[in-house]
């Protein structure tokens, strides 16, 4: 009885209250670990994010290899089938990491773990912001191993480790409008399935319909139409011509720019504006999902 | 009907509206200086489909207390616990916890309270130690406190052993103690339980019972919710009832029986005479001011003078040709203040009948 009186006299305004040593970085920080934990330990995310682009990688070049590699030749003279695939596979990883984004969210909000961060004294802004980081983390490293894979099946980069650098930018980059796509899907869905199979089922029509795996002049005109919205069309070249060095976008013509950055430079831009747009709704969706107004 | 249930209540005792009284002048004198844990004032929530959950909630709690709230399923508890941690924002009304406004401190008020909602959350593909050690640097735990802080609470929570293993594996109750561990972190004045039991076997269940009561001893105000009466009974020092989103009655768990009047007489009658035996005890003449209820043995008087004169009504069924197979004479569970509040029992579900654990 003693003690509850001490709390209640001379506590104040209690004794913990104060002693609070959040930050915004630290916040960024801890869920940054979090999720990187989380992202190793789960089967899920490895398996399906990274093995299956890598069993594209192979198949794809052990199956389509030769037939594939002479329509290549056909536009662009001299180089493998690996060479040229390898970008598309380092997009079809962003891409299919970045499902894993939405799928995370979905689950915290399935265990509890989201309306237990909501009631933490930690800065909302900052839980996500390390959320993401560790998502956009793995993508970096998940595109290098495949870079790395690449070259050791025989694909060459032009542009060596820098343009390496710049494959995995692309990558990150790229993924944003999908990580903001699939975190929609969780929010509106908050349905663990929904949100694998929504986001699932865009993955190989957008990855196929695009100049992923083909050129673009080989394939139908209606698929050329749709490729020019596609936004894996804008990834997979920009990673391209950074591969190839040279300018293989063939749905934006430019030459304000020198060689290769005519086709990194379009890409980029519609790749950034993509990301802003999706990503501002999302960080709408996501604030409404955290706020304390009644709905 | 829930304006007459309402006024009804404290209308119909005036020992316990002097009671009530008595309380606030006790604690205004004692707490002026201390801001309350919980304040709240004319609280009311409706959600955007017009269902109104709380309307009109009042609310103080002292720092120390053992705050019981009860009510059935989807009377506005979880709202109401869900508007104290800031999770809904209240759509009317005056809220404080620890002093902090709910609305407008809203960060103040979640750095200083801890909270344990109703489903079970914790991080499956952590281990123990790393969900309670997430909750430390969630709630800012000085970094050189935090192995200290963490070890002691899974030690107090029993987790010791499995400490290192993913939460994935663990039984319910061993996840509902690790979800109290996590909410504990902070060493925070005011916790929040939104029935932290439900679901465990009954000895899971008293295992918690006593870490709550522990962490209680030591200070800390505790607001529990329960569908249990049995566990208000055991924890709270106070409780009050809530119902269709409005508080009906409040006081001590002895105060709440007393509420009853008198005690009850449980009478067990053989064959179909239920209505029979029901009619004749309210006929019967010194059990005038009782309340007769037929149970599913026969019936249930609550009276003043149901030790006194129960033996009477046994010789006057005897009399009417009644087979009495058993009776009882007991004090009132808060079970039997449900029945006279509300006119029905809470249908809880027996603790032994469930799974869990």
């Amino acid at each position: 009885m003693s003690a509850r009186e001490d709390r209640a006299v001379g506590g104040g305004v209690g004794p913990s209250v104060e002693r609070s040593t959040n930050t915004f970085l630290g916040d960024v920080w801890v869920n940054f670990k979090r999720w990187n934990r989380k992202a190793v330990r789960n089967p899920f995310v490895l398996v399906i994010s990274l093995v299956q682009p890598i069993i594209f990688l192979f198949l794809f070049t052990e199956v389509f290899g030769t037939v594939a590699g002479d329509a290549v030749n056909r536009g662009i003279p001299g180089i493998s089938y690996e060479t040229y695939l390898v970008p598309a596979i380092a997009i079809q990883v962003a891409l299919a990491a970045a499902v894993t984004s939405g799928v995370g969210l979905v689950n915290d909000i399935e265990n509890g773990m989201f309306e237990k961060v909501l009631v933490s004294p930690m800065n909302r802004a900052a839980v996500f912001a390390g959320k993401t980081a560790a998502e956009v983390f793995r993508i970096a490293v998940q595109v290098s191993i495949i870079l790395g894979l690449g070259v050791l099946l025989g694909a060459e980069i032009a542009t060596g480790v820098v343009g390496a650098a710049g494959i995995v930018a692309v990558g990150v980059l790229f993924s944003l409008w999908f990580v903001a796509f699939s975190n929609v899907l969780a929010v509106v869905t908050r349905d663990q399935e929904s949100t694998i199979i929504g986001a699932n089922l865009l993955q190989f029509p957008l990855l196929f319909l695009s100049s992923a795996f083909l050129p673009l002049s080989v394939l139908p005109p209606w698929i050329q139409t749709f490729a020019a919205l596609n936004p894996v069309t804008y990834g997979v070249d920009a990673a391209r011509a950074l591969m190839l060095d040279r300018d293989v976008m063939t749905v934006v013509e430019t030459s304000v720019f020198e060689g290769t950055l005519n086709a990194v430079v379009p890409g980029v831009a519609v790749l950034t504006a993509l990301a802003i747009g999706l990503g501002a709704v999302a960080v709408t969706l996501l604030s409404r999902a955290t706020s304390s107004d009644v709905q | 009907m829930n304006v007459s249930r309402h006024s009804e209540t404290p209308a119909s005792d005036p020992s316990a509206a002097a009671a009530d009284a008595d309380e606030t002048q006790r604690t205004t004198t004692a707490q002026r200086d201390a801001p309350r844990a919980i304040d709240v004032d004319g609280l009311e929530l409706t959600y955007g489909d017009g269902t109104e959950a709380v309307s009109g909630v009042e609310m103080s709690i002292p720092r120390g207390e053992f705050f019981g709230f009860l009510g059935p399923n989807g009377a506005g508890k979880t709202t109401t616990i869900k508007v104290l941690a800031t999770l809904l924002s209240p759509t009317a009304g005056e809220v404080r916890v620890n002093g902090f406004d709910a609305r407008t401190e809203g960060r103040k008020v979640r750095s200083s309270i801890g909270y344990m909602p109703q489903e079970t959350s914790i991080d499956p593909e952590l281990t123990a130690r790393e969900n309670v050690r997430f909750a430390c640097e969630a709630y800012g735990v000085p970094r050189g406190e935090r192995a200290d802080r963490t070890d002691e609470l899974l030690d107090l929570v029993d987790l010791v052993d499995v400490a290192d293993k993913e939460a994935e594996e663990f039984s319910g109750g061993m996840k509902k103690r690790l979800d109290a561990a996590t909410a504990l972190v902070h060493e925070p004045p005011l916790v929040f339980l939104d029935e932290p039991t439900t679901g465990l076997d009954p000895k899971a269940r008293n295992r918690l019972w006593e870490y709550f009561r522990r962490i209680n001893d030591e200070g800390t105000t505790i607001f529990l919710t329960t569908q249990y009466l049995e566990e208000a009974d055991q924890l709270c020092d106070r409780l009050a009832v809530i119902l269709d989103g409005e508080i009906v009655i409040e006081g001590t768990p002895a105060e709440l029986k007393r509420e009853v009047g008198g005690e009850v007489l449980d009478i067990d009658v053989a064959g179909d005479a239920h209505a029979e035996t029901a009619a004749i005890a309210r006929d019967f003449e010194p059990f005038a001011d009782a309340t007769v209820e037929t149970t599913d043995e026969g019936i249930s008087v609550t009276a003043r003078s149901a030790r006194q004169h129960g033996t009477d009504l046994l010789v006057a069924l005897r009399d009417a040709g009644v087979t009495v197979t058993g009776f009882n004479v007991r004090e009132p569970t808060l079970d039997d203040v449900f029945l006279a509040i509300t006119g029905e029992p809470l249908d809880e579900e027996t603790p032994d009948e469930e799974g869990g654990s």
